[in-house]
This record gives C-alpha cells, structure tokens and sequence, in this order.
C-alpha cells in the first residue's frame, strides 16, 4: 500500500502513532496548565514516569520475586538505585520546607507515617498479591498502557481491595494505626545524619543483593559494540538506545529517583494509591457501596484513603500521565500489542492478588511507590518495615505460584 | 522444539522455558515465542546459567523469536 515511497521515508504505523500521542498530550498539557501551573508540571511528570517505567520495564514485584525465586538482583539493584538519588534529594527539599526536623511532627508530604501492625500486614499482603498478580500498582498501570489486558483486571482487582479496605478502615485506625508512633530519622539524626544513615542502610541492601545472587552468577547488561562510526550512526545509536532498545534497571531506577525528586519540590512526593482509592470509593459510591467517612486520614500524609474532591487532582494526572506515557513510550519502540493471556487461571491470579493489593496498601498507605519508592528516601524507618513485609509476602508469593502451571 | 508462550507475562515465560531446556534432546534446538520484553532479560539468565547459547530476533511488533542451543554440546561437536 506504501510502495510509491522511498523505503528510508517509510515511517512504521507505531512510529507514526506515539509521535501523533505525543503531540496530543502536549495539547494536554498546555490546556491544564491554564487551569493551574502544578497541573501541568505533573501532567509532564505523570507521562515521564510512564516513559521511564516502560523504557526499564521497571517492576518492583520482579525486583522482589526474581531475588527470591531466582536468585537474581538486576532490577533490585536499579530500585535501590532509585531510592539512594531521591534519598539526597528528598533530604535537601525536606530541609528548605522544615529547617528545624525537631520542631514540628513531619516534614510536609513526607511519606512517614505510624509504624503499626497495619503496616506489616499491608505489606504482607500487598507482597502476595503482586507476585500472584504479576505486577505491582506502578507495574500495572504501565502495563495497561503497553497493551496487557490481565494488567486491567489487575487495576480492577486494586480499585476492589480499596473499596473493601475502606470500610473496615475506621476499625483499623482506631485500634492499631493511630496509637503507633511516627519514626522519622531526621528527628533525632537531623538531615545530614537521617540521609547518611539512609545511604548506608540502602548500600547495606545493594550488597545483601549481591550476596543472595552471588552462588547463582548474575548476568550483566550486553555492552555496546564498540568502534569508529559516523555522526549519523552515532545519532541513530544514541535514538536507539533511547526510544527503541530498553535502558539497564540501573538507568531506569536512576531517572525515576530524579522524577521523584522533581515531583516532592514541585509538590508531593511520586504516589499513585490514594488517588486509586478516591476513583474506586467514587465507583462504590454510584453504586450505593459509599465507604463511611474515613477517620484520621486528614492527619495521615502518604497516600491515605480518599472520598470526594475535585475532578482534576495531582494524583489523576500522574496516574494517568503514566499510563499514556507508558502506551507513547510503546508505540516509539514498536512494542504495542494487545496481549491476551489464554490460560483462564491467570485472570483469577490477576483479580484476585489485584483486590489483595489494594487492600494491602490502604493498611500500609501505600503501595510499592508510597510505602516503600518514597519513604525510604522520606527519611522514615516505616519504608524499611514495608520493604521487610513485602519480602516475607513475595515469598508466600511465590510458593503458591509454584502451585499454578 | 517450539514453544509459545505468548500472552504470558512474568515469571512463566522464563519458567516454562527452563523447563523446556532442561528437558530439550541433545543436539535439538529450542525456539521460544515471547511477546513480554522482559522475558528476554529472565531468559538470557537461565540460558546463561543452563549454558545455553542465545539469540533473539523482532518477529513482528511486540513480538520476539529466541533461539536456545546447548553449548557444551556444541563444544564437544566441535
């Protein structure tokens, strides 16, 4: 149909498609940031956080259960990474907004919240639901926007998990998450202490990581073929390793540190569940299944439970911004594909570790982005119980996976 | 021997191919059909941990071909 044109001009129909997104949700941006400045900057940090997602293939649920199931570290290695870039710019942002940590209980927006037997459990369920589910909250919505149809159902499964949690919620804030105390490092340590202790600990991680995938041997990124080549052949490497290769973990893991960092100084710190639980509790509510209204969750920063406010919301933004971001990024490097699991089992793996998720990260306030991407580097030792909960629930995981052909 | 594992993501690809090479006849090549990107990644580590030899090839839009072939018996051939 195209052979009247020069084979070198001929653009392939995905190519073609991601740049025609690309120019759509400029047109995006450029129309919320009439509506608020902070609207745009997050609709760019929404799309750059899909990108990045997608260009690494960034699962937190892979960096958890292929150490455990595998013995393999590489995409553990880039989360850690992640967390060390935002860890030192969390630090510096945390000190312009609160100079003084021992003055006031939390830095604004900082994901520090109380360290309770709703937190372990969360994430105990939470690290159950993302190993059966086959992605975490961030994993799946990038994976929505690449064409997963099981990611779906799993987002399904999460707006489910948030409803449910949120009607017990009241139970839970009363009895366990309220009298739990906050223990944010920046309060005893000051910001310099806090953010050495941080590095120290996450380079702790980095070599248990090591020692876990040591006996297995670990396999490195293909280096680049190396010699002399042209300016042009130097440009088309440079677009390919860009747009059409995958970058390292380590790479992926680096620019979403510095997207987040970007994201707390612009506002709040990368988080995506609250917002889920306000779309879902909204659902519930058209359908006569409203939440009662939720406890303590103004006093709650991270990402509370939600009911109400606005259409337009920085949360809405970045989580749809990630899904669009995800779907340009697989256009540019041809990867789009509807993909349709054909064994009917994992549909029920997807809803059902979805509804586990979501109820998981109403106790833990937070998913693998809130609770643990952004708290580590918030300074605060709840991120650290997170991280040791979705362990010890990954690995459940992963030996009821090993019971499912 | 072929095997398609299309429509499924993480970790069944590279589970189900580890099997595939663990049981694979001497001498016979294995081709896998994926459409996960990621599964090139978790592959290549079970193929290198196997000492199986890799190559993989686009075949069509989000869709990859890989070839296994043992190398200890391409050694000993030689």
């Amino acid at each position: 149909m195209i052979e009247g044109i020069p084979r070198r001009l001929r653009v392939h129909p995905q190519t073609a498609a991601g740049l025609a997104l690309l120019a759509g949700l400029s047109a995006v941006v450029a129309v919320v940031s009439r509506t608020d400045g902070q609207f745009g900057i997050f609709a760019v940090l929404g799309v750059g956080f899909g990108m990045a997602l997608q260009r690494s293939r960034f699962c937190i649920n892979s960096a958890f259960r292929d150490l455990i199931q595998f013995r393999s570290g590489r995409t553990m290695k880039g989360v850690i990474v992640g967390m060390a870039v935002a860890t030192v710019g969390f630090g510096l942002h945390m000190y312009t907004l609160m100079p003084n940590p021992w003055l006031g209980p939390v830095a604004p927006e900082a994901h520090a919240v109380p360290l309770s037997a709703a937190l372990v459990i969360g994430g105990v369920l939470f690290g159950t639901g993302m190993v059966l589910a086959g992605g975490c909250t961030s994993g799946s919505l990038y994976r929505m926007g690449e064409g997963y149809v099981a990611s779906w159902v799993s987002l399904g499964g999460i707006l489910v998990g948030l409803v449910l949690v949120s009607h017990s919620w009241n139970w839970w804030w009363d009895r366990v998450i309220r009298p739990a105390p906050v223990v944010w490092f920046p309060r005893t340590l000051g910001y310099g202490g806090a953010v050495l202790l941080t590095l120290g600990l996450l380079l702790a991680a980095y070599l248990l990581v090591l020692w876990v995938e040591s006996p297995g041997g670990s396999v490195g990124d293909v280096p680049p073929p190396a010699g002399a080549r042209t300016f042009p052949e130097a440009v088309r490497a440079l677009a390919e390793a860009v747009v059409g290769r995958g970058w390292p973990a380590t790479v992926g893991g680096a620019v979403l540190g510095g997207l987040n960092v970007l994201s707390y100084t612009a506002h709040m710190p990368w988080r995506i569940v609250g917002e889920l639980s306000r779309w879902a509790n909204a659902a519930a509510g058209l359908v006569g299944l409203a939440p009662p209204a939720l406890e303590g969750v103004d006093e709650l920063s991270a990402c509370a439970l939600t009911v109400g406010g606005g259409v337009l919301t920085h949360g809405l933004l970045l989580n749809a911004g990630l899904v669009a971001g995800s779907l340009t990024a697989s256009l540019l490097a041809r990867e789009f594909k509807v993909r349709i699991p054909r064994a009917p089992a994992r549909y029920v793996q997807s809803l059902g570790g979805g509804v586990l998720m979501g109820y998981g990260a109403g106790l833990a306030l937070g998913c693998t982005v809130g609770a643990f991407f952004s708290a580590i580097p918030s300074l605060a030792l709840n991120g650290w119980v997170f991280a040791a909960s979705l362990a010890l629930g990954a690995w459940a995981g992963v030996r009821l996976l090993e019971k499912i052909p | 021997m072929f095997l398609d594992v299309r429509g499924e993501i993480c970790p069944y690809p590279m589970k189900k191919a580890m099997e595939a090479m663990q049981s694979l006849p001497e001498g016979e090549e294995l081709e896998v059909l994926v459409d996960h990107p990621p599964a090139i990644d978790t592959i290549r580590m079970a193929a290198v941990r196997l000492g199986f030899a890799m190559t993989v090839e686009a075949a069509g839009s989000g869709e990859w071909r890989i070839r296994l072939r043992r190398q200890a018996q391409e050694v000993s051939s030689r």
